[in-house]
C-alpha cells in the first residue's frame, strides 16, 4: 500500500521536472507548453492522492474543473504560439529577447 | 442550500450579456461597430449597478463557493466603472486603426467577469476559475494587436510565467486542501485553528499561494513580466492590464490572507516583507534607467505594489485597499493620456515622445503633470494620502524603520517622475502635430485627473468605506 | 446655518481661483474678473450675514470640525471653523479689502499679460487669509500662514522679468523662513504642552502653560508660557515684519500695487497681530513675553516711521508707514489692549489700502513712474484721487474725526495706564511715532499733490484722473476711512459688551481698556477731548511743519537734508540693517559658505553623497537592467529563485 508521502513526493518530482523544465529550456517554445501540462497532472496528482486519503470527493471534483482549465490554458497558449512563428518564423526561446532592460 | 441567485445578478447579467454581445457582433458590419461598444458600456453600467445595490446584505451562494460582501461590492464597482473609463479612452484609438474593435471589448469583458468571479470567491475553486477567466482573456489580448513586433513576444513570456504562477499556486491549494480537506475559505480558518501546531504542508501551501498572488501583483521576484508585458504591448491594452487586474488581485489578497490566515498573520506576514522591500527597491531604481514611457510605468507600478505589501505586512488592510484604488484611478489616467496622445500613426514609446507636450495640448500637459504628481506622492493628492496612511500604518505598528525606508524609496521614484515633467514642459517637441480629443474623452479624462486631486484633499469618504471592509 | 455660511465663505474664492487659474487662457480676460469678483463678493456678502446674525443674537463662540483630513501619531490634520466676533471681524475687513482690490485690478493691471493669472491669485490669497483667519486648530492656522506666504511670493515676484523682483521676492521668502521657524517651534511646544492643537481645547487649559518650565541649559529655566509666547510671536515678526525681520516688507513693493494694498497693508501683514489676539489666552500667562512685544512693537513703530521721511519712492514711503502702523498695533497687543490693536487693524486696513490704490492712481496716472521728486502739482489733474488721499492722510496721521485718530489715541491711552514692564518706552515710541507719521505723510502728500509740477512735458500732457473701477474702490474706501473710527470706537472698545470682549482674554491687573473706558463717555466726548492732548498737537504740528517745509518755504528740506547729513545718511540707510544683512548673511556666511562649500560641499556632500549617491543609484540601475534580460527562461529561473528562497524562508520558521 503506497502512503501519502510517497504520492507527495511522486507529484512533487514532477512538479519539479515541470518548473526545471521550463527554466532550463532554451530551444523550443512547444516543450514550455508541455512542461505546463506536467505541472497541472502534478496537482492533479496531489488532489486525487488527498482526496482519497481524507476519504472526500472534493479534491477529485476539483481535478475536472482544473482539466478543464487546462485544456483552455492549452488552447491559448498554441495560439500565441501560432501567432508568434507566423510574426518571427521562429519559435525558439533564446530569440525572444527583443524586450529587455 | 441557498438557491436564491440575487447575489450574483452582476456576474450572470455580465456573462449573459458579454455573450449576447459576442453573438451580435457576428453579424454587425463595420459600420455598426459603435453598437457593440455601447452595449458593452450599458452592460457595465448595469453590472456595477446592480453590484451596488448588494452593499448592504452579506450573501453566501452555491453551497459557499460565491460570497458578495462589502469587499466584494466596492471592489466589483471599482472594476467596473474602470472598465468604463477604459472602454472610453481607447475607442478611437481602435477606431482610428481599423483595429479588430470587438475583440479587445469581448476579451476585456470576459476578463472582468473573471475578476468579478475571484472577488466573490467564497472558496479556493471559485477563486482559481475566476483567476483563470481573469488571465486567459489577457494572454489573448496582449497577443491580439500585431501592430508591433513584440506584441507576441510579450504574450508568450506573459502566458508562460502566468501559466508557471498559477500552476504554483494551484501546487499552493491543493497542499492547503491535503492538510485541512476543506476547500471553503470561512472553514479553514477553523481548519488551520483545531490543528494545535500549524502543520508544515499547509505552511507550504502558504509559499505557494503568497508567490500566486505576489505574481498578479507584479511583485519582485515575481515581477518579469510587467516590463516586458508594457513595453510589448499597444498603450490600451497595458491601460486595461494595468489597472483592473490589480483591483481584482487585491480581492484575491485579500479573501487569502485576510479571510483565511487572517487569524495567523505570523504565517506569510515574512514573505509579504520580503516581496514589499525587494519590490521598493528594484522597481524604483531600475525606473531611474529607462528610456520608454510604458517600461518607466511598468516599473512603477513594482513600486507601488512594494507599498500595498507594506500595508499589508503592518496589517491595515484597509491602508491596502486605499492605496490600490488610488493606483488604479493614477494608472487609469495616466495610461488613459498616453492613449489619447497616441494618435495619426504615433505610438507614444519614449519619454521623448512627450517632449513639448506643453506647447502642444496644454490641457493634457496639465493632465499629465496632475497625475504623475500624483504618482510621485505630492501633497495634497490621492497618491501622497495613499503613501501617507501606509506610512502611519507602519509607525502605528511599530516598524518605523520601513517608514523610513519608504520615504526615501518613494523620495527616489520622484526622481524618474520629475524627468517626465521636465521633458514635457522644457523640450521643444521633436514634431509638430495637432492633437485633437474627442469631447466625451477629454470630460471624462478631466474628471478622473481631477479627482486625483480632489479625492487627495478630501479623501475621508473613500477612506471611511475601505475601513468598513476590514 | 452657520457651517453652511462659513464653507461657502471659504470656498467661494477657492472655486473662482482654480476656475480661474485653469481656465483663465480659454476664457479670455473678462470672464476672469468676472468670476473672481463674484467669488469674492459671495463671500463678502456671506461674511456680512455672518455678521448679522451675531449682532441680532451674539454667541460665544461657534466651534465646528467640518473635515478631518486625516490622523497622523494622534495629531489630528483637520479643517475647522472658530467663529466668535474676533474673526467675524477679521472676515469682513478681509473680504471687504479684498473685493475692492479685485474691482481696482480691473483698471490696474488692463494692459499686463498676466491679467488672469493675476486674478486667479490674488482670489486664491484670499482664500488662504480665511482659511488662516477661520481655522479652529493650528494646523491649519500654519498652512493658511504658509499659503498666504506663499501666494506673496509669488505675487512680490509676479513680474519675474525683473531682477529686482526676483531678489526681493528671495529676501521674503528668506526672511519668513526665520519667521516660520520660530512659529513652528511655537506650535509644538504648545502641542507638548497640551497634546492637542484645537483652539477649544489649549485656551481652555490655558494656565496649563506657566506651570510648566523648559530648561534652556543647566540652572537656566525659563517658564514655558514665556518661550512658547515668544516662539509663536517669532513668527509674527516674520509676517507682520517687525524689527528686525522686517527687511522684507519695502522691497516687496516690487510686486503690482493692487498687491501692496491687498497683502502687504490691509491683510497679511496683519496676520501676526490677530494671531496674537487670538492667542491672548496663552499671551496673557506671560508678562516677559509682552515686554518682548512692546519693546520690539515700539521700536519698529518709531524707527521705521523715520526712515519713511527721507523716501522718495511714493510706495516705499507708505511701506514704511505700513511697518510703523504694524509696530503700533503690536504695542496694542503687547499692552494687552488686544481690542484696540485688532481696531487699528480695522481702520488700519481700510485707510492704508486707500493710500495705496491711491497711490496706484498716482502711478498709472504717471505712467508707472514712482519717483515723487518728479511729481507734484497733481490735484488739478486727478480731484478724486487728491480728495481721497487728503482722507487716508488725515486719516493715518490721527486727526478726529477720521478714523486713524480713534483707534491710534486708544492705543497710546492704552499703553500709558500699562504697568505691564516695557510700557514706557513704548508709551514714548508712540507718542512720539505720531509727530513722525504726520510728517512723512503730509510729505508725500504735498509733494505729489502741491509744489511745482516737476515731471517732463509728455507726461504731463497725458495726466488725467484714472478710470471708474480705479476711483470707485477709492470712493468706497475712504467712506469707512472717514467714519468707521467714530462710529466703531464705542461698541468695539468701551461699550458694556463690547464687541470683540467674548473672544479676548485678559488678565484683571492687565485690563487697561477697561480702565480707560471708565473715562470713555461716547465718542463725540472723545473727539472733542482731543485738542486737550499732546498727541494732536504733535499732529497738526506735523502736518503745519510738513506746510512750511514744502510750500511755504520750499528750500529749507534741502538745507535740513545738508546740514544733519549724518543722520540723514543712517535714515536712508535705514539704520544699515540692508547693509548688515547684505555683509553678514551675504557676505559672513558666503564666506563661511565658500570654505564650508570647498570642502564639506563639493567633496564630502556633492562629491561622496549627492552626486555619489546618484551615480550609485544610477549604477544601480543600470546593473538592474541586465536582471531583465529578455530570456524567458532566465525569468523563470528567477522566479524560482524565489520560490526556493520563500521555502528556505519557510524551511527555517518550520524547523526552528
Amino acid at each position: 500500500m503506497l502512503s501519502i508521502v510517497d504520492y507527495l513526493i511522486f507529484s512533487g518530482l514532477m512538479f519539479g521536472i515541470g518548473t526545471m523544465g521550463i527554466a532550463i529550456n532554451r530551444k523550443n517554445v512547444i516543450v514550455l507548453l508541455m512542461c505546463i501540462e506536467l505541472i497541472l497532472l502534478a496537482v492533479n496528482t496531489n488532489f486525487v492522492a488527498f482526496s482519497r486519503f481524507l476519504d472526500q470527493t472534493t479534491g477529485e471534483i476539483f481535478v475536472f474543473f482544473i482539466l478543464t482549465v487546462a485544456a483552455a490554458e492549452a488552447a491559448i497558449g498554441l495560439a500565441i504560439l501560432v501567432v508568434l512563428y507566423r510574426q518571427r518564423n521562429t519559435i525558439n526561446v533564446e530569440e525572444l529577447d527583443e524586450l529587455k532592460g | 442550500m441557498d438557491f436564491s441567485l440575487k447575489a450574483m445578478l452582476p456576474e450572470i447579467f455580465l456573462a449573459t450579456m458579454t455573450c449576447v454581445i459576442l453573438v451580435l457582433d457576428l453579424y454587425l458590419s463595420d459600420r455598426f461597430r459603435r453598437v457593440t461598444y455601447l452595449l458593452s458600456q450599458v452592460t457595465l453600467v448595469f453590472a456595477a449597478v446592480f453590484a451596488i445595490a448588494l452593499w448592504d446584505n452579506h450573501f453566501v451562494l452555491m453551497g459557499g463557493h460565491f460570497v458578495s460582501d462589502k469587499l466584494a461590492v466596492v471592489l466589483k464597482t471599482s472594476v467596473f466603472i474602470v472598465g468604463f473609463c477604459i472602454f472610453t479612452y481607447v475607442y478611437d484609438y481602435l477606431r482610428e486603426r481599423d483595429i479588430r474593435i470587438s475583440e479587445y471589448y469581448i476579451l476585456a469583458l470576459f476578463s472582468m467577469l473573471g475578476m468579478s468571479i475571484l472577488i466573490s470567491a467564497g472558496s479556493l475553486l471559485t477563486l482559481y476559475l475566476g483567476l483563470e477567466l481573469l488571465s486567459l482573456p489577457l494572454y489573448a489580448m496582449v497577443a491580439m494587436i500585431q501592430r508591433q513586433n513584440t506584441a507576441s513576444e510579450a504574450a508568450m513570456k506573459y502566458f508562460v510565467m502566468g501559466a508557471l504562477a498559477s500552476g504554483m499556486l494551484l501546487f499552493g491549494i491543493s497542499l492547503i486542501y491535503g492538510s485541512t480537506g476543506q476547500i471553503h475559505l470561512d472553514a479553514l480558518p477553523v481548519a488551520i485553528n483545531m490543528a494545535e501546531q500549524p502543520d508544515m504542508l499547509l505552511l507550504l501551501g502558504v509559499v505557494f499561494v503568497v508567490i500566486g498572488i505576489g505574481f498578479k501583483f507584479g511583485a519582485v521576484p515575481f515581477h518579469m513580466w510587467i516590463p516586458d508585458v508594457y513595453q510589448g504591448s499597444l498603450s490600451p491594452i497595458v491601460l486595461f492590464v494595468a489597472t483592473a487586474p490589480k483591483i481584482a488581485a487585491f480581492g484575491m489578497l485579500s479573501r487569502f490572507l485576510w479571510d483565511m490566515f487572517g487569524a495567523a498573520p505570523e504565517t506569510w506576514q515574512s514573505f509579504i516583507l520580503i516581496m514589499a522591500v525587494l519590490s521598493l527597491l528594484l522597481g524604483n531604481i531600475a525606473a531611474i534607467a529607462q528610456t520608454n514611457i510604458k517600461r518607466l510605468l511598468g516599473y512603477s507600478t513594482i513600486g507601488h505594489v512594494g507599498f500595498i505589501f507594506l500595508a499589508i505586512y503592518a496589517g491595515n488592510f484597509a491602508a491596502g485597499a486605499f492605496y490600490v484604488l488610488a493606483y488604479a484611478l493614477m494608472t487609469l489616467a495616466a495610461f488613459g493620456i498616453l492613449v489619447v496622445l497616441s494618435q495619426r500613426g504615433i505610438e507614444i514609446e519614449d519619454i521623448t515622445d512627450l517632449a513639448g507636450l506643453d506647447k502642444q495640448h496644454r490641457w493634457l500637459a496639465v493632465m499629465m503633470l496632475l497625475v504623475i504628481f500624483s504618482l510621485a506622492g505630492v501633497p495634497p493628492s490621492i497618491g501622497f494620502y495613499a503613501k501617507f496612511v501606509v506610512l502611519s500604518a507602519l509607525v502605528d505598528a511599530h516598524v518605523a524603520y520601513l517608514a523610513v525606508f519608504g520615504l526615501v524609496m518613494s523620495a527616489i521614484a520622484a526622481f524618474y517622475y520629475l524627468r517626465v515633467v521636465k521633458v514635457m514642459y522644457f523640450d521643444e517637441p521633436t514634431q509638430t502635430r495637432e492633437i485633437t480629443i474627442p469631447h466625451g474623452t477629454n470630460v471624462l479624462l478631466s474628471i478622473n485627473t481631477l479627482a486625483t486631486w480632489v479625492l487627495g484633499i478630501l479623501p475621508g469618504g473613500l477612506m471611511a468605506i475601505c475601513l468598513l471592509l476590514y | 446655518m452657520l457651517t453652511w455660511l462659513s464653507i461657502i465663505i471659504i470656498l467661494a474664492p477657492l472655486a473662482g481661483a482654480i476656475s480661474v487659474g485653469l481656465l483663465g487662457r480659454v476664457m479670455g480676460r473678462p470672464p476672469a474678473h468676472w468670476i473672481t469678483i463674484t467669488s469674492v463678493a459671495i463671500s463678502f456678502a456671506a461674511s456680512v450675514w455672518i455678521l448679522g446674525i451675531y449682532i441680532a443674537q451674539p454667541f460665544e463662540v461657534f466651534e465646528k470640525t467640518l473635515y478631518i483630513w486625516g490622523q497622523s501619531a494622534g495629531i489630528p490634520i483637520e479643517v475647522g471653523v472658530y467663529i466668535d466676533s474676533l474673526t467675524i471681524a477679521m472676515m469682513c475687513v478681509v473680504t471687504f479689502v479684498s473685493l475692492m482690490v479685485h474691482i481696482y485690478t480691473i483698471g490696474y493691471m488692463c494692459d499686463d499679460p498676466g491679467y488672469q493669472r493675476f486674478f486667479a491669485y490674488i482670489a486664491f490669497f484670499t482664500f488662504s487669509m480665511l482659511m488662516l483667519v477661520m481655522s479652529n486648530n493650528f494646523m491649519q492656522l500654519f498652512f493658511g500662514w504658509e499659503a498666504v506666504g506663499v501666494t506673496s511670493y509669488l505675487l512680490i515676484g509676479f513680474w519675474f522679468k525683473r531682477p529686482t523682483a526676483i531678489y526681493a521676492n528671495l529676501k521674503a521668502f528668506i526672511v519668513n523662513r526665520v519667521g516660520d521657524f520660530g512659529f513652528l517651534l511655537g506650535i509644538a511646544a504648545v502641542f507638548l504642552v497640551f497634546g492637542s492643537l484645537n483652539y477649544g481645547e489649549v485656551f481652555g487649559h490655558a494656565e496649563l502653560l506657566s506651570n510648566e518650565t523648559l530648561t534652556l541649559w543647566s540652572g537656566t529655566t525659563v517658564s514655558m508660557a514665556t518661550a512658547a509666547c515668544i516662539l509663536l510671536f517669532i513668527g509674527a515678526m516674520g509676517k507682520s515684519a517687525q524689527v528686525p525681520l522686517h527687511v522684507w516688507l519695502p522691497d516687496s513693493m516690487e510686486g503690482p500695487t493692487p498687491i501692496s494694498a491687498l497683502i502687504h497693508a490691509a491683510t497679511m501683514v496683519t496676520a501676526g497681530v490677530f494671531m496674537v489676539a487670538r492667542m491672548s489666552p496663552l499671551f496673557e500667562q506671560s508678562t516677559a513675553a509682552l515686554t518682548f512685544i512692546l519693546v520690539i512693537g515700539g521700536t519698529t513703530a518709531l524707527f521705521m516711521g523715520l526712515v519713511g521721511i527721507v523716501q522718495n519712492d511714493i510706495k516705499r514711503v507708505i511701506a514704511y508707514s505700513t511697518l510703523s502702523q504694524l509696530g503700533y498695533m503690536m504695542i496694542a497687543v503687547g499692552a494687552s489692549a488686544y481690542a484696540a490693536g485688532v481696531f487699528h487693524l480695522m481702520t488700519h486696513a481700510f485707510f492704508k489700502a486707500l493710500l495705496f490704490l491711491g497711490a496706484g492712481s498716482v502711478i498709472i496716472a504717471m505712467h508707472h513712474e514712482q519717483d515723487m521728486r518728479k511729481m507734484g502739482g497733481l490735484w488739478r489733474y486727478m480731484p478724486i484721487t487728491y480728495i481721497t488721499m487728503l482722507i487716508g492722510s488725515l486719516a493715518l496721521s490721527g486727526i478726529p474725526p477720521f478714523a486713524g485718530f480713534y483707534s491710534k489715541d486708544s492705543i497710546i491711552e492704552a499703553v500709558k495706564l500699562s504697568t505691564i514692564p516695557g510700557a514706557g518706552y513704548a508709551y514714548f515710541a508712540a507718542v512720539a511715532g505720531v509727530l513722525v507719521t504726520a510728517i512723512y505723510t503730509f510729505r508725500l502728500f504735498f509733494m505729489v499733490f502741491h509744489t511745482k509740477p516737476r515731471m517732463d512735458d509728455k507726461t504731463k500732457s497725458h495726466l488725467k484722473e484714472s478710470p471708474w473701477v480705479v476711483t470707485v474702490p477709492l470712493i468706497l474706501l475712504a467712506i469707512p476711512s472717514l467714519v468707521i473710527g467714530y462710529i466703531l470706537i464705542g461698541p468695539m472698545l468701551f461699550a458694556e459688551h463690547a464687541f470683540l470682549n467674548p473672544s479676548l482674554y485678559v488678565l484683571p491687573q492687565n485690563d487697561v481698556l477697561a480702565k480707560l473706558g471708565e473715562h470713555f463717555h461716547g465718542a463725540l466726548a472723545f473727539t472733542l477731548h482731543a485738542p486737550m492732548t499732546l498727541v494732536f498737537w504733535l499732529a497738526v504740528g506735523g502736518i503745519a511743519l510738513m506746510w512750511a517745509l514744502y510750500i511755504k518755504w520750499p528750500g529749507i528740506p534741502e538745507k535740513i537734508k545738508n546740514h544733519f547729513s549724518i543722520i540723514y545718511k543712517i535714515l536712508v540707510e535705514k539704520y544699515g540693517f540692508d547693509i548688515f544683512n547684505d555683509w553678514f548673511f551675504g557676505k559672513g556666511t558666503r564666506g563661511v559658505g565658500n570654505v564650508a562649500w570647498k570642502v564639506g560641499d563639493i567633496k564630502i556632500i556633492d562629491g561622496a553623497m549627492v552626486n555619489g549617491s546618484a551615480h550609485l543609484v544610477g549604477r544601480i540601475a543600470k546593473l538592474s537592467r541586465y536582471v531583465q534580460s529578455g530570456f524567458l527562461n532566465q525569468y523563470v529561473q528567477i522566479m524560482i529563485i524565489g520560490l526556493l528562497g520563500l521555502m528556505s524562508w519557510w524551511l527555517y520558521a518550520w524547523v526552528g
